[in-house]
């Protein structure tokens, strides 16, 4: 018995080995290189890259583009995270109300979620199309969607949060099943309504879920690349422009992967910072609730 | 909603890794084989009807070439750069290549390509005949990095029915006729216009070219934004779309689609897009050298040049020379495809001018204007394009909008 237990991290590190691997060749190695390339003045094509420190840095703080991008990839962040989140909180106490046909709801739900944002951009430029797209044609005017400076990034929101909301939707799913029958119930036959049950006892018992889902999708947001590279390029004027955008024009537009690496390093950091904060303010509310 | 971002951070840095690791092997040349046959490596972006003309002339290359054989691969330009940059950087780099013109100082300045000025001399073609400015495409610093093949320009564009209907005989050709002309064409209440912008970036160089404005200096030391000739560029193209104008609100999704549809009357676009109004029923169009807007006669354009890298040995190097100098020579053939040839002896010969759409556009180039031939371009254009379309969206006033772009422009220039 003894000898067995003495085993027991052996083969849990076993088991985690092949992931480890893997997360350290294809995350870890190429996280840390990216930093040592950031220091260098590193284009593809260059026979040499010099290192030049933290000059990329500097170059991308003074650099109006990425303050742009940086505000709109914030700008992107609200515009999505409360409205996606509580998008999803709806159609999951919808499908928790032991609805005929829920599975179907699920799949129609869900289907955006695993559809790849190339093709579900595309799909959506010919929504949003000025003079020939359907949404203009049924709303009768030619609502200039994603060329109007002020339109564009609540257009893009709009397609994001079509999107993931049925990934988001499965876990307040979960969550909301997960609560205790007798807790409703005893809910219940105190008097309490359905709006009562649903505030006092429904939400207080998903709030881990919330701040995962929050959480997670500020971090997705935050990285916002495929809706606008593929529907708007970042225009018009840039006031589409995204900082995994602007990080992509400069890495694989101009080649200057050292720069791009510096922007990748201040996304990480902004996001970084922005999640810490968000996990204490939200562990907080959690400890103040229970 | 954890399909957002797709972690592109991350996958730049994965990307970055591969790029070290792959490039610790270079991929070296095949060797003649057994026959002596030396097979080459063509690279090109032309996927559109313009790669099966580039395809029939291959074939024709290999079919009276016994000891070159030529593979083509086609990567449509919106990937080919990428795909070509690596291969350059790490090994598996074709024999053969197209850059655009612009592109041609970026690449030779990181040594990248092979210096030709050699098979120029020994091989030929004869240099005179080719039009003078389009040889010029191709030099760096004074060394000659790459043969051009043709010259794409871009040209007024005209809806002939409509222009009939409005009782117009002839496209305009210069500012005056051009507004008169839009004027009588404009019907907003129709949903009709007398011109769209299609391109702010072909359209913005080519009004700023005619003002002598533009993205740099002619000695490409700091940006000419800034310039007045450049404000009144903007403000001419402004002229178009504010009320009462001439030209719908820019829509770079959709405004080729309007002129392709009949609710735009005039577009100024690339050669290349002849293909996509040629064939279209009930759609009359007809192609123009683009009207003089400014003090000057200018339009922008580009070049395919044929570049081979600078690593290849040199038998090789040979062998690439032929066969580029092949292309050059039959240029007739791919003029064809919506291209206008650059060869004085091919311009001027019966089967040339009896091509009605290209022997328009070929009468602009003695005046084209090619990007300026500077290492930053590829870096700094966008900036322009920016500004040009801030202001014409009415987002920026013209000043501040070029002032921005000419303040990014010469933070590049300096950091050189």
């Amino acid at each position: 018995m003894t000898g067995s237990r003495r085993r027991e991290p052996l083969v849990a590190a076993a088991f985690l080995m092949p992931y480890l691997i893997l997360f350290a060749v294809f995350v870890l190695t190429p996280v840390a290189y990216g930093f040592w390339i950031s220091l260098h003045n590193w284009h593809i094509l260059s026979a040499q890259a010099p290192f030049v420190g933290v000059k990329n840095y500097l170059g991308v703080v003074r650099d109006d583009r990425f303050w742009r991008s940086l505000m709109q990839t914030g700008y992107f962040v609200l515009l999505t995270v409360p409205a996606g989140n509580l998008l999803s909180l709806l159609m999951a106490v919808g499908l928790n109300q032991r609805i005929r046909g829920e599975a179907v709801y699920k799949v129609c739900f869900y289907m955006p979620v695993v559809t790849s944002v190339s093709v579900l951009a595309v799909t959506w430029r010919w929504l949003y199309a000025r003079d020939i797209g359907i949404l203009n044609y049924y709303l009768g005017v030619p609502v200039d969607w994603l060329n109007d400076p002020k339109l564009v990034m609540p257009s893009l929101a709009m397609m994001s949060i079509w999107w993931g909301a049925g990934g988001n939707m499965l876990i307040y799913l979960a969550a909301l099943k997960a609560i205790p029958k007798e807790q409703l119930e005893a809910a219940s036959l105190d008097g309490a309504n359905s709006s009562q049950r649903f505030l006092k006892v429904s939400v207080p018992s998903i709030t881990p879920a919330v701040l995962f889902c929050t959480v997670m999708s500020v971090i997705g947001a935050s990285q916002v690349f495929g809706q606008s590279y593929i529907l708007t390029g970042g225009g018009p004027a840039d006031r589409s422009l995204t900082v995994s955008l602007y990080m992509y024009q400069m890495g694989f537009g101009q080649y200057q992967l050292g720069y791009a690496c510096a922007v990748a390093y201040l996304l990480f950091f902004f996001v970084f910072a922005f999640s810490a904060i968000q996990f204490r303010l939200m562990a907080r509310a959690f400890v103040g609730s229970s | 909603m954890e399909g957002l971002g797709g972690g592109p951070v991350r996958k730049t840095l994965a990307i970055a890794l591969i790029f070290a690791v792959v490039g610790c092997s270079p991929k070296g040349y095949a060797p003649r084989d057994r026959d002596g046959v030396l097979h080459l490596d063509f690279w090109n972006g032309f996927s559109g009807p313009d790669g099966t003309t580039m395809e029939r002339i291959v074939k024709r290359f290999n079919a009276s070439h016994h000891d070159i054989q030529v593979r083509m691969q086609i990567i449509p330009w919106g990937t080919y750069y990428d795909k070509l940059t690596l291969s350059l950087a790490f090994g598996g780099a074709p024999d053969v290549f197209v850059l655009h013109a612009q592109r041609v100082p970026e690449y030779a300045s990181h040594g990248a390509l092979a210096d030709v000025d050699r098979y120029v001399r020994d091989y030929g073609p004869d240099p005179r005949d080719f039009m003078s400015r389009q040889w010029n495409a191709g030099l760096f610093n004074g060394t000659r990095y790459a043969l051009p093949l043709d010259c794409h320009p871009l040209g007024l564009y005209y809806n002939r029915g409509l222009f009939k209907e409005a009782g117009i005989s002839r496209p305009p050709a210069n500012e005056a006729e051009f507004e008169a002309d839009a004027r009588r064409l404009t019907a907003p209440a129709k949903g009709k216009w007398g011109f769209v912008i299609t391109d702010f970036h072909l359209v913005g160089s080519t009004v700023f070219d005619q003002y002598g404005g533009g993205l740099m200096t002619p000695d490409l030391t700091r940006s000419a934004l800034d310039q007045p000739a450049s404000l009144d560029a903007v403000n001419r193209m402004i002229g178009w779309v504010k009320d009462g104008g001439i030209c719908p609100k820019p829509d770079p999704g959709g405004s080729w689609g309007a002129f392709q549809t009949g609710r735009a009357a005039m577009a100024i676009q690339g050669i290349w897009m002849i293909d996509s109004v040629a064939h279209q029923e009930g759609l009359d169009v007809a192609a123009a050298p683009v009207p003089r807007f400014g003090p000057k006669q200018a339009v922008w354009a580009s070049s395919h040049c044929m570049c081979m890298p600078a690593r290849l040995p040199s038998d090789r190097k040979k062998a690439a020379w032929t066969f580029m100098k092949y292309l050059s020579d039959n240029s007739l053939e791919w003029a064809k495809a919506g291209q206008v040839p650059i060869r004085r002896s091919i311009l001027k010969s019966p089967e040339f001018q009896s091509l009605p759409i290209q022997r328009e556009f070929a009468k602009e180039l003695p005046y084209v204007v090619y990007e300026p031939f500077s290492v930053s371009v590829n870096q700094t254009a966008s900036f322009a394009d920016i500004a040009v379309e801030s202001a014409v969206q009415g987002v920026e006033s013209p000043r501040a909008a070029l002032k921005t772009a000419a303040q990014r422009v010469n933070r590049v220039l300096e950091l050189r």
